[in-house]
């Protein structure tokens, strides 16, 4: 048992360290990087991401995944967008997108926990048909001319030059983390993507607690669709186009296993500002944008590749400790882990 | 294994029947839909989802995933582009040149994702950014500006894509005819398409019998990356222009025909003939709809998206009596 | 009468070639018309007879009597790229007019830019036995084929925003040169760098350039004209960086904006000829409180999408021209050709509820090309706006 908790704080401390290299590198290169004002724009611009990433985390955890997650930003923040600028009330402007997120995770829940089907299918399905829907809600046109007072709240600061989003949503992190790791509940998303069988065996809800986690996706989505929003004050009928890949990237960038089970949303939240600090890097380091793709493909599978050579060792041995763990005891043993 | 074999004949043949039913459809609602000149004619915009699909299809019967082919299509343009104008090469040359960059370019994410055990949808994400970025870099070496692309290739360049055999088929249908042979007997008949199966099935164990599977998993990369790069040869025949963007938002459509040709996501199972079904059915109904019944062409992600659901969920309420008595009971107990 | 007899004798052939046209391949019909411009006129008129057998006969005798009815016909309107502000706001544009015109415009495009999209988009237009094609093309070269296709299947092919090559279709409605369009980019940063102090041609201005992706055509042809007039004209400036690019994504275009001005805090003018990269760069200025008098930002966009920031403050001017009008213009042009009319260079079409338009040789766009004897040429319109505060709440697109 400690050993996978090891294992999930050093992936963890990975991949932080990954981000700290990568920043004190490029101060090198370019000291301006490293004032506090930009190292906190690092922060904030990921803040779409880190909720995206963060949403597709449960959907990794419990051994699935969700492809529809950019689709969902971009359908959701095209409807809460058009009933913004149309002035109506902003809670419910608010209330509609988280819903229609829940009902998008719901979908894809039902799809793959009920029905049984592959999730990558399932989702790919969704993705196909809310592209669609975004082009039949809006006809093609963008969303602009948000209301000033909702877009000027993007750029508010809370701590220092944080704002008040990226502070929000990293506290709603660390307060998911722990509620993940100590409780009993929360416990119940890796154990399902530990183990299907093994947390059936101890009385899991693995049905219920999949179709929850993909509403959780969804509803990170959508919260993430309104921030987007805000933040960027108009809508294209692309908005979204590709993200869910960036935020499976910086899953795995944080450490999260996607064969499930495996990893924490913290790791989720440090993976996404890696991913979205790239474009920002970039400038600093003065390459041509030509250089762009090519550096963000070398960075991604730089650190992937050497976080997957560090993990392995350690990985194999805690392997090799489950399987005399398993081959020792009974499936109760399973049931202890999923518990502690 | 008789079971098993029986279950991917009836995926097929259902597959079979959809087509069947969108040639009647579309038929009857607008005949020209079937006249063989508009219909072969249509084959060719969608060709290279088709080429793609067939190969990736050994990706995922591995367990993995494959979502840079698509970039490799453009950096087969471009280097086919720059080589022969740039470079002075043979057209021919540089297109075998271009193959030989794209099996190195799979060879090296299969590598990272056989050898160093990294997930492949990542390597892959960042394999689709990286050679992307490398077609935009070798159409920075060319004299033409990377956005006007490279054009003017010689007429039997040209033929490779303008052919018709018996004046009505189009050569891209005749190459496609012969992928799906020789992926068929690679995959269905040989000992390496068994590896391939049981690498997906069970890595460990396949490892056991003796099978390189590392080796074998790199392979499929490869093969993949290969069929991007004919694709991409195919595409810029076609279009009679290199470009480094070209095939650049095929990803989702080739991972879409692999899943709905019945290939598990998670690996293990998977038949050639159901993705070149699933890809034929896909690019026939984009075709066919705003043909015959006017739906505008920036809708279609719906319609596919749709039959995608449709069609996976009927297939497990109908496969799984036990799922839909549950759903039933959910139902009840709500 | 003479000049029906004519007619009917070119109709019948035409409508044989057709018919060998639809029985073998496409390019075994082209093969007889030895002379692909002389043939060209020929074949537009044959468009409908491909499509229904019996009722073009009257359709150009009709057109022929009338000069230029352009009723009924089907105008297939392909933009590079569906869910963009300046596609959707042309597509409006020629929606409202086509109804007076009694065309009908099919507007069908792709949602990624792509070529191989994009010739998918005009095979189906073909296969769906429209009478003609108004497209932007995505790619000259790479569309050429798919484009003589169209017009051996009888289609007229008209061009818009971003030309074919000249001798892939007939007319191009052309809102100007990538030099008119560069020029229009330094002359906004100039006149908007003069309004806030500088001295553009003394002081060093430091710039840089913001739009989509190094493929794309028409955006990158503004930037090297641009570049060039810049390199001629103001010597003086310093360009910090090579081009960013923010591929069309809005967070992108963002952050991409804020890293810019976080990079270069002495930066004094960005532009942004994309309008997703205009709209976000803005976006990161004003988050960084930064006005229009502090540096100066400028490019291409709807008024729409700037008039917010132009409110606020954070920018002097920027440019466009009227794509509702163009697109229009291009939807009514394809029509009258496929209604069989005839046009020289020198020729003025009149547009109704638009006005005259002059037929023009290619060579006004691209030195040293050629114009066919007939039906080819191209269409200086509309007219390129700058706006500003004084202005922005007279357009709606």
């Amino acid at each position: 048992m400690n050993y996978i908790k090891k294992l999930t704080k050093a992936r963890e401390a990975s991949s932080l360290l990954f981000l700290i290299a990568l920043f004190i590198i490029v101060g090198c290169i370019n000291t301006n990087f490293l004032a506090p004002s930009s190292i906190a724009a690092c922060f904030n611009d990921s803040v779409v991401f880190t909720l995206l990433a963060v949403g597709m985390a449960f959907a990794i955890f419990i051994g699935e995944i969700d492809v529809s997650v950019g689709a969902n930003l971009g359908f959701t923040a095209s409807v809460v967008g058009s009933l913004l600028r149309d002035g109506h009330n902003w809670l419910f402007c608010f209330s509609v997108g988280i819903l229609i997120g829940a009902v998008i995770g719901l979908i894809n829940g039902w799809g793959v926990a009920v029905l049984n089907i592959p999730s990558l299918i399932f989702t790919l399905g969704t993705n196909g048909v809310l592209r669609g829907l975004i082009y039949v809600y809006t006809d093609g046109a963008w969303v602009e001319n948000l209301p000033a007072s909702f877009t000027a709240f993007a750029s508010k600061p809370l701590i220092g030059d944080l704002t008040i989003f990226y502070t929000v949503a990293i506290i709603s992190v660390i307060v998911i983390h722990i509620l993940l790791t100590r409780t009993k509940k929360g416990k119940y998303f890796i154990a399902v993507g530990d183990n299907v069988n093994g947390a059936l065996l101890v009385g899991i809800p693995t049905t219920q607690t999949k179709i929850i986690a993909y509403i959780l996706c969804g509803i990170f989505a959508a919260v993430a669709s309104i921030l987007y929003a805000s933040r960027i004050g108009f809508i294209t009928a692309i908005a979204g186009n590709g993200y869910e890949m960036k935020a499976i990237a910086a899953c795995v960038i944080g450490g999260i296993s996607l064969s499930g089970g495996l990893g924490s949303v913290i790791g989720a939240s440090i993976g996404a500002v890696i991913m979205s600090s790239v474009s920002r890097i970039l400038v600093f380091m003065g390459f041509s944008s030509d250089y762009d793709n090519t550096i963000t493909g070398v960075m991604l599978i730089t650190i992937v590749v050497l976080d997957a050579l560090m993990q392995r060792h350690a990985a194999e041995r805690i392997r090799r400790e489950r399987l005399r763990a398993r081959a020792a005891g009974a499936s109760g043993d399973k049931g202890g882990e999923s518990h502690e | 294994m008789n079971k098993l074999k029986k279950n991917f004949l009836n995926w097929e043949a259902f597959l079979l029947g959809i087509l069947v039913m969108e040639f009647i459809v579309f038929g009857a609602k607008n005949p020209k839909f079937l006249m063989p000149r508009v219909l072969l004619a249509s084959v060719n915009d969608f060709i290279a989802i088709c080429f793609i699909a067939l190969f990736v299809t050994f990706v995922m019967i591995t367990g993995g995933i494959d979502i840079q082919a698509a970039s490799i299509v453009g950096l087969t343009s471009i280097i086919i582009g720059v080589g022969w104008q740039d470079g002075g090469m043979n057209i021919w040359t540089a297109a075998l040149l271009a193959i030989v960059a794209a099996a190195i370019c799979g060879a090296l994410s299969g590598f990272f994702i056989a050898y160093c055990g990294v997930q492949a949808m990542v390597v892959t994400l960042g394999g689709s950014f990286l050679y992307a970025g490398f077609a935009l870099l070798v159409s920075n070496i060319s004299a033409t500006e990377a956005y006007q692309g490279i054009s003017g290739f010689p007429d039997d360049f040209k033929i490779i894509s303008k052919y018709k055999l018996f004046d009505v088929i189009p050569s891209q249908l005749l190459a496609f005819g012969i992928l799906i042979v020789l992926a068929y007997i690679l995959l269905h008949k040989t000992k390496y398409g068994r590896s391939i199966f049981l690498v997906g099935i069970n890595q460990e164990a396949a490892e056991y019998s003796g099978i390189n599977t590392r080796l074998v998993i790199l392979s499929t990369y490869v093969l993949s990356a290969v069929s991007a790069a004919l694709a991409g040869i195919m595409l810029t025949s076609y279009l009679g222009t290199a470009k480094s963007d070209l095939g650049a938002n095929l990803t989702l459509n080739i991972i879409t025909a692999v899943v709905l040709g019945g290939t598990l996501s998670t690996g293990g199972k998977g038949s050639v003939i159901g993705t070149a079904l699933a890809s034929l059915v896909i690019g026939i109904l984009r075709f066919g709809l705003p043909l015959c019944f006017k739906v505008n062409t920036q809708y279609l992600d719906i319609p596919v998206g749709i039959l995608l659901l449709v069609v996976v969920i009927g297939r497990s309420i109908i496969s799984r009596p036990e799922t839909a008595a549950l759903f039933q009971k959910l139902k009840k107990e709500s | 009468m003479k000049m029906k007899k004519v007619m009917s004798l070119v109709l019948a052939l035409s409508m044989a070639l057709s018919l060998t046209a639809c029985g073998g391949s496409g390019e075994q019909a082209a093969a007889p018309a030895a002379e692909p411009e002389a043939a060209a006129p020929a074949e537009s008129e044959a468009a409908p007879a491909e499509d229904d057998a019996a009722a073009p006969a009257e359709t150009e005798a009709a057109a022929e009597a009338t000069g230029a009815d352009v009723s009924g016909k089907t105008v297939v309107f392909i933009p590079k790229v569906t869910g963009n502000a300046f596609f959707e706001a042309a597509n409006d544009g020629a929606q409202k007019y086509a109804a007076d015109w009694g065309i009908t415009v099919d507007y069908q495009g792709s949602a990624t830019a792509g070529v191989a999209d994009q010739v998918q988009v005009i095979n189906q237009a073909v296969a769906s036995g429209a009478d003609a094609i108004c497209i932007s093309t995505v790619d000259a070269a790479g569309v050429r084929d798919a484009l003589l296709e169209a017009q051996e299947a009888g289609l007229a092919v008209c061009t818009w925003d971003s030309d074919a090559q000249s001798d892939a279709r007939a007319l191009m409605v052309s809102q100007g040169t990538p030099e008119i369009l560069g020029q229009m980019l330094v002359d906004m940063s100039v006149d908007a760098l003069e309004k806030r102090g500088v001295d553009p041609k003394n002081d060093e201005v430091q710039y840089v350039w913001h739009y989509s992706q190094a493929t794309v055509t028409d955006q990158n042809s503004w930037q090297v004209a641009g570049e060039a007039i810049i390199a001629k004209d103001y010597p003086n400036w310093k360009k910090v960086a090579d081009n960013y690019y923010s591929n069309q994504d809005a967070e992108q275009a963002v952050s991409t904006g804020a890293a810019i001005l976080d990079a270069y805090p002495d930066i004094d003018l960005i532009i942004c000829n994309d309008s997703t990269a205009l709209p976000g760069q803005l976006k990161a200025a004003q988050n960084k409180g930064i006005t229009k008098d502090d540096m100066t930002i400028t490019g291409f966009a709807t008024p729409m999408a700037i008039k917010e920031y132009c409110d606020a403050g954070v920018l002097y001017e920027w440019g466009l021209w009227d794509c509702g009008i163009q697109g229009a213009l291009g939807c009514y042009l394809a029509a009258y050709m496929a209604a069989g009319n005839e046009v020289k260079v020198g020729d003025k079409i009149s547009v109704p509820g638009i006005g005259d338009c002059e037929v023009m040789a290619n060579d006004c766009l691209t030195e040293g090309d050629t114009t066919a004897d007939t039906n080819n040429g191209v269409v200086l319109l509309p007219e390129r706006v700058v706006f500003d505060e004084s202005n922005v709440n007279d357009y709606n697109f």
